[in-house]
């Protein structure tokens, strides 16, 4: 994974789309790749009931949250659609505190809050160099219910995670979210992904 | 008396019932109406210029990305030429789009219906089988380039307009140009753009966020209240409507529709609320606090790119916020950061109309050229973490304008109206320099009803 930002407007700086890295997989339905997912299911439950103190316990403080933006791109740069030069979330543990600090006073755009629905699939799991470290790689599908609209709003992203363990529990260190839109139809991000 | 419009919609609305110049209101109606939405498209989207980007994007000839002027598609390339090139994105031949990528290098942009094939600058180059003259038999190739729009570079700001014999850039400007260059042609190599834009949708009328950017400071201190929560700008959560934070200053605008709205830095943010400025020069004030963007090098620039009037505005009541008829919001603000720093965020929005419910916001984040490396990835932060997407201002903002779009639909509620009735009148501040409509003191109204005038004005226009 790379998690270099090089500052140019022309999109040479793209990667390809590539989800999980490692070779060494962790295997489905073996005692980590178990706890991992468990992991991924309370932290979307987490967000989707909005305990965002629980959510902020399960990050690590050197985390790194980005969500880079797509393009749709043809030719011999057909794969290259994933801008890692701009980002729909650019974060760390301090500004992700921040935002959930927001949440907690006048943040408007999350009051009356939507009700989200997070579904977290296609789960694979490889080992890091460093022991204890985990790529997790996951779908999610955001289904998010604002105001009394009877439309929800909706996402599809790739989420690559790195999950640290840590006194037996495991911490996001990492997240590169990946949307499908290179336009987004949901109106903002004002809830986590 | 004021003279009435010709423009009478075919249910016998008059422009006048929706633009009510007598009570400075404006009916919500505006905001729904298919009629009046197609009628924008030409007489406003058709004829003004329309920012598309930044010439940072295409560096190298060939370069290309692919924007929008409301729901007309464009290639935007830099030709052979150098120079940056506008042309709708659609065939003459059949009408399919020609360039379905949203940024590269093309030499030559073939259409993959049946081939015809254009150069960076829209020229035709011709069709597959030339023996068979599939071009058509006498039709002359030179007509058969893609539809050109007239470009303009402004601070390397990419601006196009179908309008070919309509005023010119500067003219469009108007008075509000003294201040622009303030913001984008201060220094010696200009502004670079951090990445492509976020683009995200929003279910309302480009004019319910196109209102606001006409420089509507007042909902700040409303809407936008978890900045004072946050403890960034100066005063407290429980004194917000006493302190008033950065409502105080002078907002300028002009009859085009632009306006900004020029903030003293040092009453506006808590951090700098210890800088005391009396008595000092503009390059001392400039030292002490520069303005967003800039750095202590880059101050011997600001002389050599504006005058020193200019200058010395930039150190002590510089333009923050803002927006350019019709569809611009200019945010080149402080921000100050977690880790006490406060490199600044630069970032432009263009609200693009597809459809009359439906507004594309596209964000463009941006840094001077000669920044530190260190300080663009600061401002990046910066601009993310307050504008666009994610942006703890902007997701508020992005939460009223649909429900305000929902409301604008009922039998009863269109009728309801937008009321820009708090007026301050125009007034030369003591020692101003620069031209415009200015207004010192709270922010009021005054600016917002510039912009529907300046809609009124081309809406009446045959
Ligand atoms: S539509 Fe483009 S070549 Fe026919
Ligand atoms: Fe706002």
């Amino acid at each position: 994974m790379t998690w270099i930002t090089k500052s140019t407007a022309a999109p040479d700086s793209t990667t390809i789309l590539r989800g999980l890295v490692s070779k060494k997989r962790v295997p489905l339905g073996s005692d980590i790749y178990n706890r991992l997912l468990g992991t991924l299911f309370d932290e979307a439950a987490a967000l989707d009931e909005r305990r965002i103190d629980d959510w902020i316990a399960m990050l690590a403080q050197d985390i790194i949250y980005q969500a880079p933006i797509r393009l749709t791109r043809t030719g011999p740069n057909r794969d290259r659609d994933v801008m890692r030069t701009m980002f729909h979330f650019d974060e760390n543990y301090d500004s992700l505190v921040m935002r959930s600090g927001r949440l907690q006073k006048s943040a408007w755009a999350e009051d009356p809050p939507s009700r989200c629905r997070r579904f977290v699939t296609n789960v694979r799991v490889g080992e890091r160099d460093t022991p204890g470290e985990y790529e997790v790689v996951s779908y999610l599908f955001l289904e998010r219910s604002r105001g009394d609209s009877p439309e929800n709003e909706n996402t599809t992203a790739e989420r690559r995670d790195v999950w640290r363990e840590v006194d037996g529990e495991y911490r996001l260190a990492r997240r590169e979210i990946i949307v499908d839109q290179s336009v987004l139809g949901m109106s903002n991000f004002a809830v986590f992904l | 008396m004021l003279q009435k419009s010709k423009l009478v919609l075919r249910d016998g609305t008059s422009l006048d019932d929706l633009i009510i110049r007598e009570s400075n209101e404006v009916s919500l109606r505006v905001m729904t109406d298919e009629e009046l939405y197609k009628l924008e498209m030409e007489k406003i989207f058709a004829k003004t210029w329309l920012l598309l980007g930044h010439e940072s994007e295409i560096p190298e000839v060939g370069d290309f990305i692919v924007r929008d002027m409301a729901e007309d598609n464009v290639i935007v390339a830099r030709g052979q030429d150098g120079d940056v090139h506008v042309s709708l994105n659609v065939c003459p031949h059949r009408g399919m789009r020609v360039c379905l990528g949203e940024a590269g290098n093309k030499r030559v942009h073939q259409c993959i219906y049946h081939g015809w094939a254009f150069r960076p600058n829209g020229d035709f180059i011709g069709a597959p089988v030339e023996r068979e003259k599939m071009h058509g038999n006498d039709v002359d190739k030179k007509t058969l380039g893609l539809k050109k729009a007239r470009v303009h570079l402004y601070g390397g700001l990419i601006f196009a307009t179908w309008n070919v014999d309509g005023p010119s850039f500067d003219e469009y400007l108007g008075d509000i140009k003294y201040y622009m260059d303030q913001l984008f042609c201060r220094t010696n190599r200009g502004l670079e753009l951090l990445g492509p834009p976020q683009r995200f949708t929003l279910p309302c009328n480009w004019k319910v966020p196109g209102e606001q950017s006409g420089s509507d400071g007042f909902h700040t201190l409303t809407l936008h209240r978890s900045l004072m929560e946050g403890g960034v700008m100066g005063g407290t959560a429980e004194s917000i409507y006493d302190q008033a934070p950065g409502m105080y200053g002078v907002d300028v605008s002009c009859e085009q529709g632009h306006s900004l709205r020029c903030l003293e830095a040092e009453k506006t943010f808590k951090m700098f609320a210890d800088v005391p400025f009396e008595g000092k020069s503009t390059r001392e004030r400039l030292e002490l606090l520069a303005p967003p963007g800039i750095t202590k090098e880059m101050i011997p620039e600001l002389f050599e790119n504006l005058t020193e009037d200019q200058v010395a505005q930039l150190a002590t009541i510089p333009p923050q916020v803002g927006g350019m008829f019709p569809n611009i919001l200019i945010a080149f603000i402080f921000a100050p950061r977690t880790d006490g720093g406060s490199s600044g965020a630069l970032s432009l929005h263009a609200y693009v109309p597809k459809g009359p419910d439906k507004v594309e916001f596209v964000n463009y984040l941006f840094a001077e050229k000669d920044a530190p490396e260190q300080m663009k990835r600061d401002m990046l932060q910066n601009s993310i973490w307050n504008t666009g997407t994610s942006g703890v201002i902007e997701q508020d903002d992005a939460d009223v304008w649909p429900v305000i779009m929902k409301n604008a639909r009922g039998a009863v509620s269109k009728d309801m109206t937008l009321k820009y009735q708090a007026l301050h009148g125009h007034e030369r501040p003591e020692g101003w320099v620069g031209e415009g409509l200015l207004y010192p003191g709270f922010t009021k109204d005054d600016t917002q009803w510039n912009w529907w005038l300046a809609y009124y004005d081309l809406m009446d226009a045959v």
